[in-house]
C-alpha cells in the first residue's frame, strides 16, 4: 500500500516532493515538541511560586501555630523565590542539553 | 473616632503603605515588559534564520517574567500587612513604603539591564552559539540586581 503511494506521488512530483513533504512534516513535529517543553517550564515558572507561597502559607500556619504572622510570611515568600529559582534552573538546564540532543536526529 | 486617631496612627498612615504596595508592583511590572519587549524584538529578528534556537532564546523572556514575580511577592506581604488606620503605626507605613520603592526600582534597572542584553545576546547567540553561556552569565547578573531589591524590600518588612 505504502510502495504504491510511493510510486504515484514520485510520479506526479518527481523525486523532490515526498523529501519535502517529509522535511515539513518533521519540521512541525519537532516545532510542536519544542512549544511543548517551553509552555510547560513556563507554566511551572509562572504558577510554581505562586502555589508554594499560599500552599507553604496555609501548611505552616496550621502546622505551627506558635509562628508570628510576619514569620510565616517571610518563610512563604523565601520558599516562593527559591522554588522560582529552581524551575528557572531547570529551565536552563533544558535549554543548554537538551537544544543539543535536539539537534542530533536532524543531521541524519 | 477622634480617640482612635493620634500622632502615631494617623488616618493617613495606610496611605504609604498601600503606596508601597502599588509601587512595588507598577514598577517591576515596568521593567519587565520593557525586558519581555526589548528582547521580544531581538527573538522576532533571529528567529527569521535560526528557528530552531527559540528554546535557547527565550531565556531573556523567562527571566524578565521573574522581575515582576519579585515585585507580586512584596506587594502581597504589604496588602497582607495593611489594616486600619487605629492598628496601623505611621512608622509600619514608612517601612512598607521603603519595602515597596526599593523592589520596584531595583525591578526596574534589572528589567531594563535584562531586556538591552537579551536583545544584543540573542542576535549574537544566533550568529556565534557560544555566546550562548556568556549571555546567561550577563542575563543572571542582571537578575540578581532584582533580587538585591527583594532582599532588601523583606528585610524592612520583618522590622
Amino acid at each position: 500500500m505504502t510502495n504504491k503511494n510511493k510510486k504515484t506521488i514520485a510520479g506526479i512530483g518527481g523525486p523532490a516532493a515526498p523529501s519535502k513533504q517529509s522535511k515539513q512534516k518533521s519540521e512541525d513535529s519537532q516545532d510542536y515538541s519544542s512549544f511543548k517543553t517551553v509552555l510547560f517550564y513556563c507554566m511551572l515558572i509562572v504558577f510554581l511560586p505562586v502555589i508554594t507561597f499560599f500552599l507553604m502559607k496555609a501548611v505552616v500556619l496550621d502546622g505551627f501555630f506558635e509562628m508570628s504572622e510576619v514569620k510565616v510570611n517571610i518563610f512563604s515568600a523565601v520558599g516562593a523565590v527559591v522554588s522560582l529559582h529552581i524551575a528557572l534552573g531547570l529551565y536552563i538546564y533544558r535549554a543548554y542539553f537538551g537544544a543539543a540532543s535536539s539537534k542530533a536526529p536532524k543531521e541524519d | 473616632m477622634s480617640s482612635e486617631v493620634s500622632s502615631d496612627n494617623p488616618i493617613y498612615g495606610p496611605f504609604f503603605g498601600v503606596m508601597g504596595a502599588a509601587s512595588a508592583i507598577i514598577f517591576s511590572a515596568l521593567g519587565a515588559a520593557y525586558g519581555t519587549a526589548k528582547s521580544g524584538t531581538g527573538i522576532a529578528a533571529m528567529s527569521v534564520m535560526r528557528p530552531e534556537l527559540i528554546m535557547k532564546s527565550i531565556i531573556p523572556v523567562v527571566m524578565a517574567g521573574i522581575i515582576a514575580i519579585y515585585g507580586l511577592v512584596v506587594a502581597v506581604l504589604i496588602a497582607g500587612a495593611l489594616e486600619e488606620p487605629s492598628k496601623y503605626t505611621l512608622f509600619r507605613g514608612f517601612i512598607h513604603l521603603g519595602a515597596g520603592l526599593s523592589v520596584g526600582f531595583s525591578g526596574l534597572a534589572a528589567g531594563f539591564a535584562i531586556g538591552i542584553v537579551g536583545d544584543a545576546g540573542v542576535r549574537g547567540t544566533a550568529q556565534q552559539p557560544r555566546l550562548f553561556v556568556g549571555m546567561i552569565l550577563i542575563l543572571i547578573f542582571a537578575e540578581v540586581l532584582g533580587l538585591y531589591g527583594l532582599i532588601v524590600a523583606i528585610y524592612l518588612y520583618t522590622k
